[in-house]
């Protein structure tokens, strides 16, 4: 009996091992949403920071962020068109780039319509200052509202 | 063969199969959608290329249609497209639905981009154009326009 019980027990730890080690897990909250960083630099801790500020300080962010986001992808920036759709950038011309695509690199943040997936901005070397908790944890309560928006916009 | 035998070869075909549908292949019976997707060498997740085409399906089903029809496999790993790229071959080979290259290395967003562009070119191909550098303007267009319609940022 008690040989199943320490069974047991190293099951549910390396469970909860596994559930946590690439996530964010909250499982009072029933809120499992999978971290991907750069495999050897990255680092999951600011955006478990910025998720816990989330979840402290808008309820309903963090409901929709646990509901309508199963990933968070940090990426270099977000790109929302192709610069080389420009035959003069391809041709090496040189051509300035779209206001657009110039204000979505530089956002913190994106979602991407049709999925469940969060795309942050990756830090700049040694960027782990509170203002850019701040800054990610605004992004993450906006796009997880844009998530909602489309998915529920999908089932009306 | 004894029972016990029987089991673990059923439990490692049943593992083989899990294995197989959630790495090599897309299959969406609405859709009539079966796409092959080949092991990735460079470790890179397939599961990104499926994360793109179910992004697809979702987000913008017209490109989503497309890709199911002129696509029959998708290669993630490196090749002529380099690291961040991706290839169509106007071979015999793509007559039918298509083989396209798709380098999965930065992420969702420029998996989908990319999906798309070669999609374009397996279309062209299909349509019977010939492989000029002008087809090329078609498809960035093609990726620009589905990245501005799915990427979201304010």
């Amino acid at each position: 009996m008690i040989r199943w019980a320490i069974v047991a027990l190293v099951v549910l730890a390396v469970l909860w091992a596994w559930l946590r080690a690439f996530a964010w897990f909250d499982p009072l909250a029933l809120c499992r949403i999978h971290i991907d960083v750069e495999l050897l630099e990255g680092d999951r801790g600011p955006i478990r920071a910025a998720i816990a500020t989330v979840r402290r300080e808008d309820p309903p962010a963090y409901r929709a962020l646990c509901h309508w986001v199963d990933r968070i992808q940090e990426e270099r920036q977000c790109d929302a068109g192709d610069p080389q759709a420009d035959a003069r950038v391809r041709r090496g011309a040189g051509a300035p780039l779209d206001p657009a695509l110039v204000r979505a690199r530089a956002a913190p943040g994106c979602y991407v319509r049709g999925s469940r997936v969060i795309v942050l901005r990756r830090p700049p070397e040694g960027g782990g200052d509170p203002a850019l908790a701040r800054e990610r944890a605004e992004a993450l309560k906006r796009l997880a509202r844009y998530s909602q928006a489309f998915w529920i916009d999908r089932l009306r | 063969m004894t029972r016990r035998r029987a089991a673990v070869v059923g439990v490692a075909a049943v593992a083989l199969l899990v294995l197989i549908a959630r790495y090599f292949v897309w299959i969406d019976l609405g859709a009539r959608c079966v796409i092959g997707i080949r092991p990735s060498l460079v470790g890179y997740d397939n599961t990104t290329v499926k994360r793109a085409l179910e992004t697809l399906r979702h987000g913008s089903p017209e490109d989503y249609r497309k890709v199911c029809a002129h696509v029959a496999t998708i290669n993630p790993n490196p090749s002529c497209g380099g690291f961040g790229g991706g290839c169509f071959w106007h071979a015999e080979g793509n007559r039918g639905r298509a083989s396209i290259d798709v380098s999965t290395e930065h992420g969702l967003i420029w998996t989908l981009a990319i999906l798309v562009h070669e999609t374009c070119h397996a279309v062209q191909y299909h349509e019977g154009r010939p492989p000029r550098f002008d087809l090329e303007q078609e498809c960035y267009a093609e990726d620009d326009r589905i990245l501005r319609a799915l990427v979201q940022f304010e």
